[in-house]
């Protein structure tokens, strides 16, 4: 008699209390056991590279700044270093500290919401509350510095927008105190606590063959051993003056990485403290002069119209992981021929869907939670059907989900034009 | 003749009506206090104490969707569970000897508790959604394991209760005449204590709080039973669930907790069950406060494999160790 396995599919999402963004995922379930994962990507598409074609340099900055608002620094920055490398612009060296510092406190505030949304996941609501209290510090800290709790428009091309003099030092090293006395509670509290050292542990294993093969890139790969961090080695910017190195999860737990959700949280312990170090260090070494190449944006268009030819890559290492952004551009046009994005979410959730194979569907949740998913940043147009591509617009969209909604009720009632002229792009 | 009819039918209805009415009051007036005491214990500022309330209310003028892939079980089973735990409400010590108690009905009430879960099981499968089903499955693998080791634990103190003399043996009244503590040899005192440890973690697993939030994970399996569930249903699992968690720990109050007060205030008939009542109820909240409140501000939730496990390997045998205590004398 041979064995009869009840398998069964069900969809998780794209709408999951679980899922901070609508993202699909089908699992096929042997019981509570997973036994594959298959992931649809495009419930997040905005259309953004294709909004992007009829805006200049500039103006790109602002749309790569909105495209996730958790990690609108990177994108913007990683952005401008690739117009920087396509138009051999030089960035005086007051900017690029600055740089460091807004960066690292936006991966502060990202590490702490990641390390609140896992504890959520496991129904640890305690740990949650209380970490985004300890997350408010650093959002105040970003208002007080750029004006803005998301989407600080602090970085220019050649350069940065605003100064950071004597007060928001002040606050700035306010902030550092008050962490340094919230951190070994969180570290505490996350390291040492029983559930979720039963929840983490040897749960969504990435073995280091599987994150080399998936491409996995930061927290999620330097878990699985990996030793990688873009400002590492690339040796970005000031970086290396500031003693970047990565943070591997030996340093945090004491054991060999065993690429587990543990060890993910535990890189990201890690890179807390780092980044206060850091942030710490580039005050002190901040040295004093001009904060951008060209004083005002009406000259940045028209240099860059006249400097960008060719093409030009931005890497950085964003809170989750490497984010690479690709510009082309030809002499005498002030829009880019091609803007491509990489966001580290892409190769790290291929890697995740392969790690959590075997484990239980409650792990799921808590395995897509652990890379820090930006779903937002992922998705983007590409629509190919019976081979040939097609770009949809608002409007498409909007008479596809009519469509939809016709197809699921027919009996409903009420015009569904837009009133007015909706955004004619 | 008459005042048989009067004495046997009209006041056990009476009090049932009654006690339903003031247990349904404070059990969701105990949920408002837990919601406000956890948000407090978070740092937030959290719901006004009436919010499950509001809730209730809500829910019942609310819309009630029903799944193309539901049957009639999914309609009939909400309606079933709160009239489990209505006709429960007469078998539970509440400071005084229970409406209907009788010689054994302690199996009745076994029964009556584990058939909510059974009702809320079935409503759940006949929603035809997954999730749903992940949760059932989830519900019946944890009733088998925490309901061995509070059986166990519960016939033993009983049947060694009994053992100091009792008109009704294996009645739920019988916490009122002897209680745990009477029995009186160091070894029945140790093992009264694992008992206790033993009814915190069956209490914890039977209200699904802390590390046993796992057919109702929200996160997981999107609330797993209640999925499909909404407005008038919703409303009453709402109820069920509130009034279970105030059942559940009235039992392990009356157990290991049973003293009255209106024994100190002189007071005797109707008034002495009333204050007793009130008591018991107070005692109730802050039973709940430890096993609930600081239980689920204080952990996350186990995987389900990992909660059988403990449920087995840990409180089974604390609850087979303090049995085996505290029947010893009579035994050897």
């Amino acid at each position: 008699m041979t064995k009869v396995e009840y398998w069964v599919k069900i969809p998780f999402g794209p709408i999951h209390p679980g899922l901070e963004e609508p993202e699909k995922f089908i699992l096929t379930l042997d019981g509570e056991r997973i036994v594959d994962v298959d992931v649809k990507l495009g419930y997040n598409l905005r259309g953004i590279q294709w909004i992007a074609l009829r805006r200049n340099y500039v103006q790109i900055m602002y749309l790569a700044e909105r495209m996730c608002g958790i990690c609108s620094f990177s994108h913007n920055h990683t952005y401008t270093r690739a117009v920087e490398e396509a138009g051999e612009i030089e960035v005086p060296e007051r900017a690029e500290y600055i740089r460091v510092i807004i960066g690292e406190l936006e991966r502060i505030h990202s590490h702490l919401l990641n390390l609140g949304v896992l504890a959520h996941d496991i129904g640890y609501d305690t740990l949650l509350h209380l970490t985004w209290l300890a997350r408010e510090k650093v959002m105040d800290t970003l208002e007080a510095v750029a004006g803005n709790r998301v989407n600080y428009s602090m970085v220019t091309i050649g350069g940065v927008r605003r100064d950071i003099d004597e007060k928001k030092r002040r606050i700035i090293l306010d902030m550092i105190k008050y962490y340094k006395e919230v951190f070994p509670q969180i570290e505490d509290a996350f390291l040492h606590d029983p559930t979720i050292e039963a929840r983490f542990r040897d749960t969504a294993v990435i073995s280091k063959r599987v994150a080399l093969e998936q491409g996995a890139v930061g927290p999620t790969g330097r878990g699985s051993g990996i030793r990688d961090d873009a400002r590492w080695s690339e040796r970005l910017g000031v970086y290396p003056d500031l003693g970047i190195k990565p943070v591997m999860p030996q340093d945090i737990t004491g054991e060999r990485p065993r690429g587990d959700v543990f060890d993910r949280m535990a890189v990201r312990i890690g890179e807390l403290w780092q980044s206060l170090e850091l942030i710490e260090n580039a005050l002190d070494a901040m040295p004093d002069g001009k904060i951008k190449t060209f004083p005002r944006d009406n000259i940045l268009v028209a240099k860059l119209k006249l400097l960008v030819d060719g093409e030009g890559i931005g890497r950085y290492e964003a809170p989750r992981g490497e984010l690479i952004h690709y510009v082309r551009g030809k002499k005498g046009s002030d829009k880019p021929l091609r803007w491509k994005p990489r966001e580290p979410t892409f190769p790290n959730l291929f890697s995740v869907a392969e790690g959590v194979k075997g484990d239980q569907v409650a792990d799921f949740v808590v395995a897509v939670a652990s890379i820090d998913p930006c779903l937002s940043c992922t998705d983007r147009v590409a629509v190919i059907q019976n081979g040939k591509r097609r770009i949809l617009t608002e409007k498409d969209l909007l008479k596809e989900s009519i469509r939809k909604t016709r197809e699921i009720n027919p009996d409903i009632k009420g015009d569904p034009t837009p009133i007015g002229a909706s955004c004619s792009r | 003749m008459n005042m048989d009819v009067i004495g046997e039918i009209v006041y056990p209805i009476a009090g049932l009506l009654g006690l339903y009415g003031f247990v349904s009051l404070v059990s969701l007036l105990w949920e408002g206090i837990d919601r406000k005491l956890v948000a407090r214990m978070q740092r937030r500022v959290g719901p006004p104490l009436i919010q499950p309330f509001y809730d209730f209310l809500k829910l019942l003028s609310k819309e009630t969707i029903i799944p193309n892939t539901a049957n009639y079980m999914f309609r009939l089973a909400p309606i079933m569970a709160l009239a489990t735990a209505i006709a429960l409400l007469a078998y539970t010590p509440m400071g005084f000897t229970p409406v209907l108690a009788s010689k054994g009905d302690v199996i009745v009430f076994i029964y009556l508790l584990a058939l909510i879960s059974f009702f809320k099981i079935v409503g759940a499968i006949s929603s035809g959604n997954p999730y749903a089903k992940i949760g059932a499955a989830r519900e019946a693998t944890i009733m088998v394991s925490r309901e061995p080791a509070m059986m166990l634990a519960i016939f033993a103190i009983m049947w060694r209760l009994g053992k100091l003399g009792v008109p009704k043996p294996f009645s739920m009244g019988i916490f009122y005449i002897h209680n745990i503590w009477e029995i009186g040899t160091p070894m029945s005192f140790v093992g009264a204590i694992i008992l206790l440890y033993v009814f915190c973690v069956w209490l914890a697993s039977e209200i699904e709080v802390g590390f046993f939030n796992i057919p109702d994970a929200e996160e997981e399996i999107a609330e797993g039973l209640l999925v499909e569930y909404s407005g008038r249903y919703l409303a009453l699992l709402k109820l069920t669930k509130a009034l279970k968690a105030y059942i559940a720990a009235s039992l392990v109050v009356a157990i290991f907790f049973p003293w009255g007060i209106a024994g100190y205030l002189n007071l005797t008939g109707i008034s002495a069950d009333i204050a007793n009542l009130l008591f018991h109820t107070l005692k109730v909240f802050a039973l709940l406060f430890v096993v609930e409140s600081v239980f689920r501000a204080v952990t996350g939730r186990l995987k389900i494999t990992q909660a059988v496990d403990f449920l087995w390997k840990n409180v089974f045998l604390a609850s087979l160790v303090g049995s085996l205590l505290i029947a010893m004398e009579v035994i050897m």
